[in-house]
């Protein structure tokens, strides 16, 4: 890892993570703030209950899970889809930006020309990535550990952790996969493409796996199959598995990602 | 200690140094050499068969069309790119097997220059020193060059002009004093006074013993810089001339227009070399002793009369087309 690379990164693209931190600071509150009006009125909570079971699938909710508690809103309101989106597409756009954009525009060139070998620039970047999607989930977590205290909402601030620990894993590997493709393809419009498709790949097969019995299966091939917000907020799930299994695909995807770049040719 | 021994000794101890000089007069002999060099794209351009060495603190020219090979071959310099075979050196290092440890003696200007738009050209040359080792003496001479090219250092580069950022790219790549200088159209970009500046910052650093390869459009930059040029087509070497050499058979070529078609016969048959004929205009070559032109034209009457470019830049023409 090169420091004064990361420095300069970072501050490319600080005045982004601000803008969707502040964002998603601001989205946590208005969410706390109306969650002590939405908790005391019963029909919120018929109405939930009421909708079908493919519906709840659709936006994240696990079948016969609780929805009168406050980890039920959040995660149907926020964790479920809208954070992950968010948090992929970010990390897709970023690790673009970082790699198949500077090779695209030639401007990795100048930096390539230094004594600061391919292997150490690729960990400056992979760095300022993991980085970036550290500090939104530690905002995340932060800014709702913030919001139910100042609106008075008891939480397990332990199972929100654990949450933030498995979302930066599941995030990071979305990221690496994004930075492979950038230096495999060498190509902004590919690299993009493959990485965005690849993760609405992983995200359909687990909507399309929890509408059916008949169709299951497919859950299990999909990446998001090992992120479930709302069990893990309630202590019902352990996600200290799939934490390791996703950091060790992140593992094994860097050490490709490098090689691939060590030996790509660079048209800069 | 026997005398026997030390007189081994001492003849080791000679033949040591007889090495190490040597070695040291090898590396700097040829500073940079390319060896049978292959390189082709799917498309099938590239470069084929390349072969030219740069001695140390000399200069070489690359003189080519678009789409010649010029930047390929820069990018096999660079480590940029891996030839499909062949060798490229320099300094004995294989610039592509040992791409970070060939860049300790390399400044480089790419042919298209892209920054990192949210800095300041302050801010990333400073990225630029420190990535290099941020050296005292790298500070002192960007200050100097930022004054010499006449450069606000304190501007968002996303708001500098074209030639701004080439001004940049010129300090980013000779503020670092280093051994080798590799650079692909230095001057596109630039107003004809800060060419010339560049052209006598670059006589400069020849001054204090660098090497310099450098591929251009502008033949006037090749012409007062380099000692060799080379000439690339279709990724093909095609010859490569040592300017001394081309200026003892250099020749001038005028354009001249004359009254009636006649005339133009007339100079015909006074033994002048006319070329590139048309109705009542053609081209006249003289080389050496200019008498024989001015002794025909004082008998026609000339309408116009206008001295093409360079003439070294001439030569070259032939090779272009």
């Amino acid at each position: 890892m090169n420091r004064a690379l990361f420095r300069a990164m970072f501050k490319q693209h600080r005045k982004k993570i601000a803008a969707i931190s502040t964002g998603i600071f601001l989205y946590e509150g208005l969410l706390t703030w109306v969650y002590p009006v939405v908790a005391k009125n019963p029909a919120v909570a018929q109405v939930a209950e009421s909708i079908p079971s493919a519906v709840k699938t659709v936006f994240g909710v696990p079948e016969n899970a609780r929805t009168d508690t406050f980890e039920a809103f959040i995660s149907g309101q926020f964790f479920s889809r809208i954070w992950v989106m968010l948090m992929a597409f970010h990390g897709i756009q970023t690790a673009n930006a970082l790699l198949a954009k500077m090779i695209d525009d030639c401007s990795l060139a100048l930096l390539l020309s230094t004594p600061v070998s391919r292997g150490e620039i690729l960990s400056t970047q992979a760095g300022v990535l993991v980085s970036s999607g550290a500090v939104l989930v530690a905002v995340t977590i932060g800014g709702l550990f913030f919001g139910t205290s100042r609106f008075g909402i008891p939480i397990n601030h332990g199972n929100y952790i654990l949450l933030g620990i498995l979302g930066l894993a599941l995030f990071t590997l979305i990221e690496l996969y994004s930075l492979f493709f950038s230096a495999w393809l060498v190509e902004e419009e590919r690299a993009v493409t493959y990485a965005a498709g690849l993760t609405l790949l992983f995200y359909s097969l687990d909507i399309a796996g929890g509408l059916s019995d008949k169709y299951s299966w497919l859950r299990n091939l999909s990446l998001f199959r090992w992120y479930q917000p709302q069990s893990i907020l309630e202590g019902t799930t352990n996600p200290t598995g799939p934490i390791i299994g996703l950091n060790v695909c992140s593992a094994v995807l860097w050490y490709y990602a490098k090689r691939v770049f060590e030996r790509q040719d660079l048209a800069i | 200690m026997p005398e026997s021994r030390w007189s081994e000794k001492s003849t080791q101890y000679l033949e040591i140094q007889v090495l190490k000089e040597e070695v040291l007069l090898r590396k700097s002999e040829e500073m940079i050499e390319v060896k049978e060099l292959n390189k082709l794209y799917s498309e099938g351009r590239g470069v084929r068969n390349l072969n030219f060495q740069v001695d140390a603190g000399k200069a070489f020219g690359f003189l080519g069309p678009n789409g010649a090979g010029k930047t390929t071959t820069i990018r096999l310099l660079m480590g940029f790119l891996k030839p499909d075979s062949g060798r490229v050196t320099i300094n004995e290092i294989d610039c592509w097997k040992e791409k970070a440890e060939v860049k300790k003696i390399i400044s480089y200007l790419p042919g298209e220059l892209h920054f990192m738009e949210s800095l300041t050209a302050l801010d990333f040359l400073d990225l630029i020193a420190r990535m290099h080792g941020n050296k005292r003496q790298i500070k002192r001479n960007r200050d100097y060059l930022a004054s010499a090219l006449e450069l606000d250092l304190k501007i968002l580069i996303r708001k500098m002009s074209k030639g701004m950022k080439q001004k940049l790219g010129i300090i980013a790549a000779l503020m670092l004093d280093k051994k080798v200088l590799i650079f692909d159209e230095p001057t596109s970009g630039l107003d004809p006074l800060m060419q010339k500046v560049f052209i006598d910052l670059i006589l400069g650093e020849k001054k204090r013993g660098k090497t310099l390869f450098m591929s251009s459009h502008q033949f006037v930059e090749i012409d007062r810089t380099c000692e060799h040029v080379g000439i690339i087509r279709e990724g093909e070497l095609l010859t490569i001339q040592s300017i001394s050499q081309l200026r003892d058979a250099e020749h001038q070529t005028f354009e001249i227009e004359v009254e009636k078609e006649e005339e133009l016969e007339f100079l015909k048959q006074r033994q002048l070399n006319l070329v590139n004929i048309q109705e009542k205009s053609c081209m006249i070559r003289v080389t050496g002793e200019m008498d024989k032109l001015w002794l025909a034209l004082t008998q026609v009457h000339v309408i116009s009369f206008r001295q093409r470019s360079l003439e070294l830049e001439e030569a070259f023409m032939d090779f272009y087309r």
